[in-house]
């Protein structure tokens, strides 16, 4: 049995010193040191390797350098990172200028006198956090990859690498960027590096649907970031960060110790449409991060290589909606202040795509799939941390998902890898006893146990810190949210058990091999993964066992000082006193920890009964549910993502195209037809009138000429008599 | 009497005799008229051109009257200067009309009818 | 002479000229001859009593313009190209005619000369040269273009309103008056004759010389004009200055005047009128050659070099 005084120290020391304690200052002005643009590597480093994949690509290289090429660089960029960690004076924003980018101003040069975004690296806590696990986990996938990608060598191999240096210079860009343009261009970077990788294989036309659906999907979401982006200038009057919190903590006053006096509006009230600023940053943020209802590219985008799919699509681009709403955080918590919904909606759809996400989990086949929805639905989990005001367990969950999901997608490549694309989890059994699989089982368990949050995991924590302030935190239906996440975990951690269960339990070895394996399938073996990807598996595993010491020696205040020392301090639990809001009769975190225990281990022994101790069980449940009509679509529904495509088709693709195909018409035939045809045949009907007289006969002319000057002098004639000469 | 006497005597006689004036004008005309007519109806490119002889004969024979009215020798210098034309004209215009012959093999102008613009 | 009349003519004419122009024979060739020559007629008539003068003297002029137009309205009718060349020639001849009761007695010729000699045959040359064959043409062995006229209404229409246009502005009474003054005033002064013989020098002593054969030399600018008749002064042989008294045929003749009023009064037009007709020759020159395409051996061996290919096995 499990101690509850083990649970009380463990929420005393995850949840800090005292919650009322939590200090909320203004965020301090950005120094700006001359001797740091070293730190500009972080983005040269990717950037020289791009240029040098294509060189190679050019040359035609047919060795693993542009691997080595892009590892290197960005292991150096790594080290970079950290020695800016290193260096670096928690709480206090650094700006690092590079070179001037675009740089117009005008009058006295203040606030709304000038469009500034210079090539800038803004450097605080919140950055430097994102940048090492991004430039870290990057490091790690590109080694995998240079196994991984192996077959490729001489084909795609320097246009991958030289696409996932592209990413890596976006991403730096996009977390490190000083002001908001450069976080755009960061994120347009993102998404052109995503688009190229997932179509990586340009000859599979799925690859290519799934590319152009992730990158038009992007675009919804980025027309929302741009108008956000454009009224962050008209009502705050810059695009720097610095200058902008400068600004906003004029509209968040504080009081003398430092606490939240209430909202007093600065001397110019902010109009209407700063309100609408966080609305237009969220449709930015759900577009990225893949939530509802922009969520149907991130499971499409798996046709990608499966490193892809672990560093892009799950571990670092697709957090960067949650990184733009804690960078702008401020904007939002003015919001909430003034009595809007903005955050409360945030964590609502947050809520409803985990949910969503889970369930569709649950009944798919497709291994990478699987966990494309769980990323989804974790995404959801952040984004509820988000909403309920909880911004450490939001960016905590960003950094252990990371983690897992980065471990749980590359044991799945090194599947896909071994058993030449089979990723069916009806087709693979009792891989463990595979010669040469130890590693990727033993390891792909550990995910899978931090994914389900199994208790005193890094997950877990992660994932209670967000639960338990739903239940703390006052707000539109926060607790059913709370209990919507309870719910979703327990899914979670059915579905990801589902998967290893079946894949690596059973009493046999069993593999079909996949639609690469060419030949006859009775002499197929499957191959072991290579040290490299052993070794990054290991490495990844043990990051995950690293960030349990987070919930436990203190790192958690790690991290908690890393977000509390950024703009993302506004959504620090604040108000929660001990015993304001009890949970089950307790202090909230202590009772989640019980709660989400229970439920993750129920999700866990489901699994266990139904796909590894008694799979006949399962079958037979599966033949009576879809004997019966009247529940027989659940699964149906289920297996078919909620016909979520299918519905995007009716209500936003056929409209949409019928709407094309009636203003087509229109240009056709009232634009063409009426006023530019029309117009076109007022001189045309008239010229026909003319037309005879243009026969080509000589005579035709000589005898308009001839009549024209017959009566040109008889006319001069007669006037001439009338008028006496 | 012989003719270039009675002619003579005629053209004495008729200084200032304004009826013959208003005839030869007359006459100009008609023989210009005429020429145009014939202009305008025949298909022969070579009797076109003679059509527009016709025309200049017209146009000549009211030089000449005129130069009579005012005694002033310009019009018959005019009549000259036609005469110039007429001859370039015949040149340059049968030369024209031997090489389109030779290309259709017709002297009919609507075997050229296709050349308009449209 | 009222509008009607030279209308009504001026309508008849052109009935005539259409009739004429649509049929080659039968009634309707003979109707529309009857037609344009009665309107024909109709027009002199009007023409005229609208005007003053003997009509003695107007009997040639009018003899030679019927002949003239009956001709001209042959030359744009006749289904032949060759005959309407021929009826042209009529014409000229017709119009010399009146040219010389005209007194312009140079031009008469020249007309006749240039035109009926020379551009009549370079016609008829070319006639020659494009009428193929018109044997193969059993009606009347015209071509059917030279058969059928084109659009002839049209053409009458234009073509005769013009006409009444015109005649009416001769015959009406401000134009009568105004040609009747015009010959006034010239029949009054006959200077102008008079000073073309003082721009004739040789030509004036000459003229001295036949009314005084004793004239030595005329003293320059002593022409006095007047009337017919005029006077110089003389230096006869022996010195002494005299006074002659010059006769009407001293004047000079019809070509001495357009002589020199084409070298001394229009030099310039003179030189252009040369270079159109040299201009007219080098363009008919290069429009009428024959382009012949000559492969690269036969121009060289024109230009007599040895050809590029070498046949083998001849020599």
């Amino acid at each position: 049995m499990l101690n509850s005084s083990l649970f009380a120290t463990l929420s005393s020391v995850s949840a800090g010193d005292g919650h009322a304690e939590t200090v909320v200052s203004a965020i301090p002005e950005a120094a700006r040191p001359e001797n740091m643009t070293w730190a500009g590597l972080i983005l040269l480093l990717p950037a020289i390797s791009a240029i040098l994949c294509g060189l190679y690509a050019c040359l035609g290289i047919k060795n693993r350098l542009p691997g080595w090429t892009t590892v290197l660089a960005l292991a150096s960029s790594f080290v970079v990172v950290c020695m800016l960690y290193a260096g670096h004076e928690p709480g206090q924003p650094v700006v690092i200028h590079l070179f001037d980018w675009i740089d117009f101003s005008w009058g006295s040069k203040g606030a709304f006198e000038n469009v500034t975004a210079n090539f800038a690296l803004y450097v605080d806590d919140l950055s430097l956090f994102w940048m090492l696990f991004v430039t870290g986990l990057g490091t790690c996938i590109a080694f995998y990859a240079t196994e991984y990608m192996d077959e490729d060598r001489g084909k795609g191999y320097s246009r991958f690498f030289g696409a996932m240096s592209i990413f890596l210079l976006a991403m730096s860009a996009l977390v490190l960027g000083d002001n908001l343009v450069m976080l755009y261009l960061g994120w347009e970077g993102v998404g052109l590096a995503s688009y190229l990788l997932i179509g990586y294989y340009y000859q599979k036309t799925t690859a290519i649907d799934a590319a152009k659906k992730a990158f038009i999907m992007n675009r919804i979401g980025d027309l929302g970031l741009a108008i956000a982006i454009w009224l962050v200038w008209f009502n705050f009057g810059t695009l720097e960060y610095d200058g902008l919190f400068q600004a906003l903590n004029l509209y968040l006053p504080m009081a003398e110790d430092g606490t939240l006096a209430g909202t007093q509006m600065g001397d110019a009230p902010l109009g209407w449409t700063a309100y609408l600023i966080p609305w237009f940053l969220m449709v930015g943020a759900f577009g990225k991060s893949a939530q509802f209802p922009l969520m149907t590219w991130l499971p499409d985008a798996m046709e990608g290589p499966t490193p892809v799919s672990a560093l892009i699509h799950a571990a670092t681009m697709v957090t960067a909606g949650v990184y733009l709403i804690s960078r702008t955080y401020p904007i939002f918590w003015l919001e909430m202040e003034q009595g809007g919904y903005a955050l409360a909606t945030v964590g609502w759809i947050g809520g409803f795509t985990a949910l969503l996400a889970a369930t569709i989990a649950v009944k798919q086949y497709d291994m990478k799939r699987v966990l494309a929805y769980s990323t989804i639905s974790q995404l959801g989990y952040m984004f509820m941390g988000l909403g309920v005001v909880q911004t450490f367990g939001a960016c905590f969950h960003v950094y252990t998902h990371a983690f897992f999901k980065a471990l749980l997608f590359l044991c799945s490549g090194a599947i896909m890898h071994g058993l030449a694309g089979q990723l069916d989890v009806r087709k693979i059994e009792g891989l463990r006893m595979a010669k040469g699989w130890k590693v990727v089982t033993w390891t792909m368990f550990i995910g899978a146990l931090w994914l389900s949050a199994f208790p005193f995991t890094a997950g877990f924590f992660s994932k209670d810190e967000i639960l338990a302030q739903a239940f703390v935190q006052e707000g539109p239906g926060f607790r059913a949210l709370g209990w919507i996440g309870i719910i979703t975990a327990g899914i979670t951690s059915y579905y990801t058990f589902r998967v290893w269960f079946r894949v690596f339990g059973g009493k046999t070895l069993r593999i079909e091999p996949g639609p690469e394996h060419h030949g006859d399938a009775s002499s197929f073996h499957p191959h072991p993964p290579g040290w490299r990807i052993k070794a990054v598996l290991i490495v990844l595993a043990l990051g995950c066992i690293a960030a349990i010491s987070s919930g436990y020696f203190g790192i958690g205040h790690w991290i908690k000082g890393m977000v509390s020392n950024s703009s993302a301090s506004w959504g620090m639990p604040l108000h929660w006193h001990e015993g304001d809001t009890p949970f089950f009769g307790g202090d909230p975190h202590v009772t989640m920890y019980y709660v989400s225990g229970v439920v993750g281990l129920l999700g866990l022994s489901i699994a266990f009964y139904f796909h590894l101790y008694n799979r006949k069980l399962a079958i037979t449940l599966e033949h009576a549910i879809q004997s019966r009509m009247s529940i027989r679509w659940i699964p149906r529904l289920l297996e078919k993502k909620w016909y979520m495509d299918e519905i995007y088709n009716a209500t936003v693709r056929i409209p949409t195209w019928l709407c094309a195909k009636l203003l087509y018409l229109f240009d056709r035939l009232v634009i063409d037809g009426i006023l530019v045809g029309g117009i076109a045949r007022i001189p045309m009907f008239i010229a026909r009138i003319f037309q005879p007289l243009q026969s080509g006969m000589l005579q035709g002319y000589a005898t308009t000429m001839a009549g024209g000057v017959s009566l040109i002098i008889a006319w001069i004639i007669w006037t001439m008599s009338k008028g006496g000469g | 009497m012989t003719l270039l006497a009675v002619l003579a005597e005629t053209s004495e006689t008729a200084s200032g005799d304004s009826r013959m004036l208003t005839i030869c004008m007359t006459f100009s005309a008609l023989i210009f008229v005429i020429g145009m007519f014939g202009f305008l109806t025949r298909r022969n490119m070579i009797v076109m051109f003679l059509c527009t002889e016709l025309m200049f004969q017209g146009v000549a024979l009211a030089m000449v009257t005129f130069s009579r009215l005012h005694l002033d020798v310009s019009g018959q210098v005019f009549v000259i200067f036609i005469l110039t034309v007429a001859a370039a004209e015949a040149a340059l215009a049968l030369g024209l009309v031997i090489l389109l012959n030779r290309r259709r093999q017709t002297l009919d102008v609507g075997a050229w009818s296709e050349i308009r613009e449209c | 002479m009222t509008p009607s009349i030279l209308y009504t003519a001026c309508i008849a004419s052109a009935i005539g000229l259409y009739l004429l122009a649509r049929s080659s024979n039968g009634p309707a060739r003979g109707i529309g001859t009857l037609i344009g020559l009665g309107g024909l007629a109709y027009l002199l008539v009007g023409v005229m009593g609208s005007s003053e003068g003997g009509t003695y003297t107007s009997i040639l002029p009018l003899i030679f313009g019927i002949i003239g137009v009956m001709a001209a309205v042959r030359v744009t009718t006749h289904r032949r190209p060759v005959f309407a060349a021929l009826y042209f020639v009529l014409v000229v001849v017709a119009s010399a005619g009146l040219f010389l009761l005209l007194q312009a007695e140079f031009m008469a010729f020249a007309i006749i000369i240039v035109y009926a000699g020379a551009i009549l045959i370079t016609y008829l040359f070319v006639l020659m040269l494009a009428q193929q064959s018109t044997t193969d043409d059993s009606d009347s062995g015209a071509s059917w273009y030279d058969r059928t006229p084109r659009e002839p209404a049209l053409a009458v229409l234009a073509g005769f309103i013009m006409l009444a246009a015109l005649t009416q502005s001769i015959t009406e009474a401000d134009g009568q008056a105004f040609m009747k003054q015009s010959i006034e005033k010239s029949s009054q002064s006959s200077t102008i004759a008079w000073q073309n013989l003082e721009r004739l020098p040789k030509q004036l002593t000459r003229a001295a010389k036949d009314v005084q054969p004793d004239t030595k030399e005329v003293i320059s600018g002593s022409l006095t004009p007047n009337g017919a008749t005029a006077t110089i002064k003389v230096i006869l042989e022996n010195d002494q200055e005299a006074t002659l008294t010059l006769p009407a045929s001293s004047q000079p003749a019809n070509n001495q005047n357009v002589g020199l009023a084409l070298v001394a009064d229009f030099p310039v037009s003179l030189e252009l009128a040369g270079v159109i007709l040299l201009m007219a020759m080098f363009g008919a020159v290069v429009l009428a050659r024959r382009q012949i395409e000559l492969g690269e051996d036969e121009a060289r061996e024109l230009a007599g070099m040895q050809p590029t290919t070498q046949r083998g096995g001849d020599e």
